[in-house]
């Protein structure tokens, strides 16, 4: 498609394509990929013909040429502006124009200048069969072909009355009147053309942008009239805007409807009007605006007020209306009533304590019922089993003992129902002390032993003896090594055996580890997964029947993880099962963490006060701890100092108590106190423990974390060698 | 040594036949009350050297006779330990709040509450050892 040679007038004659000289499309018509969407409708709109006429026209009056638009096919698109009587004279005479391009005279095909300019982004000079020139010039918006615009329809240099007479034979026109209407049509050289087309490229193409903005504002105006509409016609909810400094900016009906101020009132007035006075007080509006700033975004449920002072709870979101929080100016607020539903909730919530209180109540009573009769069996199954009523035969013996042991799980199983309650209700507590695992292990074998010799079980403690401490509830870690270790008798083989042993455990520093093992039947390993559940049973073929209430496994898993630690078993089918249980190692440092602050050790204001209780014969009895612990209790500031239970379970030291106080001016009020109360203790109460008292003041200096850790790692030494008996520190 | 002499404080006609069948086994005096207003009767008629009280009574409860015993010099002495269906969570705590020195929720380790009553009765040491200055 390149120029032809000059003289051969029966193909279109083509000056090369000109460099594009359209500017690069402005990058906000482009979506992010950098193509432009758009429909055939808004296509349709930005080549209106009726829009572009006056500009046409204009165009081709000044440069006394015909102008025309074409779609992105060449087809004209409305009339021809302005056309030239040479052309006008010969168009006339065409009967039944095809496609193309709709200024070439020419009995042969027509040119495509258009899909050229198009392909190029250019202006294409053509010189038709009649040596009539037009330029073409392509509409583009980016890389979306629109049409173009042709104008022309002049001779660039003076007509050829060879060629005329060749074309009014062929199209049947007057070929002296055709002279007549050449010879008046002023040339127009191909320079000025080429320039004019430029000129014509520029303006079109600018014209076509201005349009598509113009269209897209017109469409936004629309959208947001109708949007404005939907905000206006929301009833339920209060929809408004406000600006940063919280001024109402926009107010709609569901607000004025909700809120109870008509818009004209609320404008410019700050949204804490809707808030409520101790709100105001508490600057919650102020902390809502600054929250949304921050975060883009603030939600809140809580009460707000009516312009009549009514109040109703409400559902509150706040939106930045900017993506970015930085340059947010506004906010869209949305207010929802939702005082019908908290009722309900309210209710609902009320309906299940109700419910859960009763159920508690009614197992804790039937508990309380079946204690009764179970205690009078009990009783006189051990005055029997104990020669009260006088000697027994081997004979009575067994049966006798049998029905001790069914006595005693019962008693476990009522336990059991009253303990599932309470998980079932939160009520599950355990009360940690400072407590030796070794002895209470001793203890705890030596209860399960009649059971086990009942089944000839073996059992075994394989507990390491530099066991740490451990910071838990005696009775509940009792609780669950009963049910791990009767559960390992119940699954044992008869000669087996069960063993406690603290394995090594590296998992968690803060945690020690105990494992129950048996040399029982193993459990398949879907069982594996349900076995703490609760109500499972795992199906033995030997004791099915006599599994319990199944809740042993369950309520250990909630005990242990109410001691913070986790419970899980592993087994082999055939070879048995070890379950393993942690438990929080006993820090001092941990317990007074909340003492042993940064900003209290810098204020020199940190105080141990140690309180000694002396053993009797061998144990130190559980009332007079008691008793001590009531007095120490009496002394301290609940809210600033903590008082440590007794630590008696090291052998043979004396149990001690330690209060760790954050105050040093306390220090000297809590330890008279001590003292006094406690010498008062001594002197009305007929348990008179000797008691004498240790402190360690800890010297005042600068504290960071490293020293937080140094001063936890010396009251750790501190009690350390309080339980190993060696020293005292001062 | 005269026999120590124990009062038994509940309503279940089982548990007092049973119980004191033990206890006289173990050579205490044993003598009984059904509720709360015969129990304080007994008690300063008795004088006994220890009190084993339920909390369920009938004519108000274990904490009352606790109460009244406080005000009571006679009886202000003597050791009381509960034994009793109800929970220990908050029942034990406040038992002891009361004066008790023990308790025991039913049906009690034998073992355990056997001890408990030797100690209570000073028989398992001698509290001057305590002393100690």
């Amino acid at each position: 498609m390149t120029s032809e040679a000059s003289g051969r007038i029966d193909a279109p004659e083509y000056s090369p394509p000109a460099t594009p000289i359209l500017p690069p499309c402005d990058s906000t018509l482009l979506n992010e990929k950098g193509n432009m969407q758009v429909s055939p409708a808004l296509r349709a709109d930005l080549l209106d013909f009726k829009a572009w006429s006056e500009i046409l026209t204009t165009y081709g009056r000044t440069m006394r040429v015909a102008v025309a638009l074409t779609d992105s096919q060449g087809q004209l698109l409305g009339k021809c502006h302005n056309p030239q009587p040479v052309w006008q004279l010969v168009n006339n005479a065409v009967r039944g124009r095809g496609p193309g391009c709709p200024f070439c005279i020419t009995t042969r095909l027509p040119c495509t200048a258009v899909a050229d300019a198009l392909q190029t982004g250019g202006v294409v000079m053509v010189r038709d069969q009649a040596g009539l020139t037009h330029v073409v010039v392509p509409l583009l918006l980016g890389k979306l072909r629109f049409g173009a615009i042709v104008a022309g329809q002049v001779f660039d240099r003076y007509p050829d009355s060879l060629v005329l007479r060749r074309v009014a034979k062929d199209f049947g026109v007057s070929e002296q009147q055709l002279w007549e209407l050449a010879k008046e049509q002023r040339p127009v050289s191909s320079a000025v053309l080429q320039a004019s087309g430029d000129l014509l490229c520029a303006l079109g193409n600018a014209f076509l942008r201005q349009r598509y903005s113009a269209i897209l504002e017109a469409k936004l105006a629309e959208t947001n009239g109708r949007f404005r509409l939907l905000v206006e016609g929301v009833m339920d909810h209060a929809l408004f805007t406000m600006d940063s400094t919280g001024c109402v900016t926009s107010w709609n009906g569901g607000a004025e409807r909700l809120l109870g101020y008509v818009e004209a009132a609320i404008m410019g007035q700050n949204f804490s009007c809707i808030f409520t006075r101790e709100d105001i007080q508490n600057r919650v509006p102020e902390k809502q605006l600054h929250k949304a700033l921050i975060a883009g975004r603030a939600d809140d449920e809580g009460w707000r007020v009516r312009g009549d002072r009514k109040q109703f709870w409400a559902n509150v979101n706040i939106t930045a209306l900017e993506a970015d929080p930085a340059i947010s100016r506004s906010f869209a607020i949305i207010v929802q009533d939702v005082t019908e539903r908290r009722k309900i909730a309210t209710v609902l919530e009320e309906a299940r304590q109700e419910r859960e209180g009763l159920q508690e109540k009614l197992l804790s009573h039937v508990s309380h019922e079946l204690r009764t009769p179970l205690t009078a069996i009990y009783i006189f199954t051990t005055n029997l089993l104990d020669g009260v009523y006088g000697d027994l035969t081997p004979h009575q013996h067994e049966p006798l003992t049998l029905a001790l042991d069914n006595v005693k799980q019962l008693k476990s199983m009522v336990s059991d129902l009253l303990d599932i309650t309470r998980v079932e209700t939160h009520k599950l507590t355990v009360e940690p002390q400072h407590l030796s695992l070794a002895r209470l292990i001793d203890e705890v074998l030596s209860t399960c032993l009649t059971n086990a010799a009942a089944k000839n079980v073996t059992l075994r403690s394989d507990v390491a003896p530099s066991l740490p401490f451990t910071w838990a509830d005696p009775a509940r870690v009792r609780q669950i090594l009963i049910n791990l270790i009767d559960n390992g008798i119940k699954f044992a083989s008869r000669g087996g055996s069960v063993t406690v042993a603290s394995p090594p455990y590296v998992e968690n520093e803060g945690f020690l580890c105990l494992s129950v093992s048996d040399t029982g039947c193993g459990i398949s390993s879907e069982n594996r997964e349900i076995v703490f559940d609760r109500l499972a049973q795992v199906r033995s073929t030997t004791e099915a029947s006599r599994s319990g209430l199944g809740l042993g496994l369950f309520i250990s898993r909630e005990l242990v993880s109410l001691h913070g630690g986790r419970i899980w078993v592993e087994s082999e089918l055939g070879k048995g099962s070890i379950f393993y249980f942690t438990l929080p190692v006993f820090s001092l440092a941990k317990l007074c963490a909340h003492v042993l602050t940064a900003a209290n050790l810098e204020a020199g204001c940190v105080t141990l006060i140690v309180v000694d209780v002396a053993q009797v014969e061998g144990a130190v009895q559980a009332d007079i701890l008691l008793e001590v612990r009531k007095v120490l209790e009496s002394c301290i500031r609940p809210e600033q100092d903590v008082l440590l239970p007794s630590m008696s379970d090291a052998e043979p030291v004396k149990t001690f108590f330690i209060i760790a106080c954050t105050d040093a001016k306390g220090f000297e009020v809590i330890a008279s106190r001590v003292a006094r109360e406690l010498r008062k203790f001594d002197s009305s109460s007929k348990l008179k423990p000797a008691i004498s008292s240790t402190t360690l003041l800890l010297a005042p200096g600068h504290f960071g974390e490293e020293q937080i850790g140094d001063v936890a790692a010396r009251v750790d030494q501190l009690v350390q060698a309080h339980l190993l008996g060696k020293e005292r520190l001062q | 040594m005269t026999e120590k002499k124990i009062l038994i404080i509940d309503d279940d006609q089982h548990l007092q036949l049973g119980l004191s069948a033990r206890l006289r086994a173990r050579g205490y005096r044993v003598s009984c009350a059904a509720d709360a207003i015969s129990a304080i009767t007994v008690a300063r008629k008795e004088l006994p050297d220890l009190i084993i009280l339920d909390l369920g009574l009938p004519a108000g409860d274990g904490f009352l006779v606790l109460e009244r015993m406080r005000d009571l010099a006679d009886l202000v002495a003597i050791p009381v330990i509960v034994l009793s269906a109800r929970d220990p969570t908050d029942n034990k705590k406040r038992a002891l709040d009361a004066g008790a020195v023990a308790f025991f929720q039913k049906p009690p380790d034998n073992h355990e509450f056997l001890g408990a009553i030797r100690h209570a009765l000073g028989e398992t040491m001698a509290l001057s050892t305590f002393l100690k200055t």
